[in-house]
């Protein structure tokens, strides 16, 4: 029983409509089944009988002695055997032989003088790539030279930025018995830190400290920046950064208070920036 | 499609009508066993080297095989081409003949078709098809000779079997048969689901193979 999917695969198939998968599938069945084969020369026939339903047009006269000119070529070429006929030979061995040593001769000559530029190129390359190395090297050593050149340009520009960033103050003695004492405070306002370094403050009995106010005008009282102590020559250096956040520094004073600091100033100040 | 080769099969069985099979004998004496018998033997000959039996096939098979050609590529240099390399073919390679297995016709217009319809596939893809047939000499079918009656009877048998078929069915076939066309192709020129596609040509041809001649 021949199916109308059996007939429309073998009317696809007469017209070469089948792809690859499809075809290969049909071509299976076919091989099993005689009526399946029978259908399917028969619509082969079918499509083969359109070729006679094309407008009949006559060829060129031309293309008849084309044809016939092309097949008669192909006959004398593939006819015509190649033959050396014996009686030339010896007749011009001789020649022949002379004609080849010389030959072999100069193609020794043309051969040599092609090994010799072909050894020259390859040297001339070789000393051409080196060349190109070096200049890398020295490209790359230049290279190298500049970027230190611009990281140590930047390092440098930051410093200088990181400087004219930061404010500095002079403190002065406000107390009558260290009339000499100095003191600067360098304040970073972007980091909110700062480092104070006093000179020739008078040492304090061991139940006291000196504890640093920071003067901020959006605080109603000073800002506590930490306490410390002197040297026995009146030197010190505090890093310090306040208890609360100080956007704008007035000023910084130094008062003597009581022992560990006081959260709001008691005690005398000492010392106040300009 | 398969390419354009001379390594056909001629496989499956078939009605000899018009000379196209050699499977199934026709009808005894008729036109088209006459002819496709001495299609045969001028093949046979050319296996000898015999350029005159070579002549003789060109001038009983050059102007079909031309005319389909021409159909197909549209381009009477194309179409000229096509042939002389058939022919050539035909010349070389004339030992791989069977004719226990088709026609010389069928043979030599099959690879006419695969010739012209690579060609223009070739040509689709470089986007230079042109639209339209030209080249078509109306007149050129009046010529009338011996040699070419039996072709004019046979094509004009096949066009009345084509004639049977409705218009969408036998669009459908020639876009096929003629412009090359796949499936898909023939789809969406025709503005068609492909079922609907693949039923019209299944039909289509059914009905072609029922319409034509057992024999001329």
């Amino acid at each position: 029983m021949i199916s109308e999917r059996h007939e429309e695969l073998a009317a696809l198939r007469a017209l070469d409509l089948l792809d690859g998968a499809e075809r290969a599938a049909f071509e299976a069945e076919l091989a099993d089944r005689a009526d399946l084969r029978a259908l399917a020369g028969q619509l082969r026939d079918s499509t083969a009988a359109l070729a006679l339903a094309a407008p009949a047009a006559e060829p060129p006269p031309s293309l008849r002695a084309r044809v016939l000119a092309a097949a008669a070529r192909e006959t004398t070429v593939s006819s015509t055997p190649v033959v050396i006929r014996g009686p030339w030979l010896p007749r011009f061995g001789w020649g022949l032989a002379a004609v080849f040593a010389l030959g072999s001769a100069w193609l020794a000559t043309e051969n040599l003088s092609l090994r010799r530029e072909t050894e020259n190129l390859r040297l001339e390359r070789a000393l051409a790539d080196m060349s190109r190395q070096m200049a890398e090297l020295r490209l790359k050593e230049r290279s190298l030279v500049a970027e230190a050149a611009i990281a140590d340009l930047g390092n440098r520009l930051r410093r200088q930025e990181d400087l004219s960033r930061l404010k500095i103050n002079a403190l002065a003695s406000l107390a009558g018995n260290s009339p000499e004492a100095r003191a600067i405070a360098v304040w970073d306002p972007d980091r909110e830190t700062g480092l104070l370094s006093v000179e020739k403050l008078p040492a304090l009995a061991a139940d006291q400290d000196y504890q640093l106010w920071v003067i901020d005008p959006a605080y109603k009282d000073p800002v506590n920046g930490g306490v410390f102590t002197v040297a026995d020559d009146g030197r010190a250096v505090l890093t310090f950064r306040p208890d609360q956040p100080v956007k704008t520094v007035a000023k910084f004073a130094v008062s003597r208070e009581r022992k560990g600091g006081v959260p709001k100033a008691e005690g005398p100040i000492v010392l106040l920036s300009q | 499609m398969s390419s354009a080769c001379f390594a056909l099969s001629f496989a499956e069985p078939g009605p000899a009508w018009l000379g196209l099979s050699a499977m199934t004998p026709p009808a005894e004496n008729s036109p088209a066993s006459d002819e496709a018998a001495e299609h045969a033997a001028l093949v046979r000959r050319l296996q000898q080297g015999d350029r005159d039996a070579l002549a003789r096939l060109y001038d009983l098979l050059a102007k079909p095989l031309y005319s389909l050609a021409l159909r197909i590529t549209g381009d009477a240099t194309e179409a000229q081409d096509i042939v002389h390399d058939t022919f050539l073919q035909l010349w070389r390679k004339s030992g791989d003949f069977d004719s226990s297995r088709g026609s010389v016709f069928s043979w030599t217009a099959t690879f006419v078709r695969n010739r012209a319809i690579d060609r223009i596939r070739s040509r689709r893809r470089r986007q230079e098809l042109l639209a339209g047939q030209t080249g078509l000499d109306p007149a050129a079918a009046s010529a009338n000779s011996a040699d070419t009656l039996w072709l004019r009877e046979k094509a004009a048998a096949v066009r009345a079997a084509l004639a049977t078929l409705a218009p969408e069915q036998k669009s459908a076939l020639e876009l096929a048969y003629f412009d090359g066309l796949t499936q898909q192709e023939i789809a969406e020129r025709l503005n068609e689901p492909l079922g609907t596609i693949k039923a019209r040509i299944r039909r289509g041809l059914l009905k072609l193979r029922d319409s034509l001649p057992g024999h001329l």
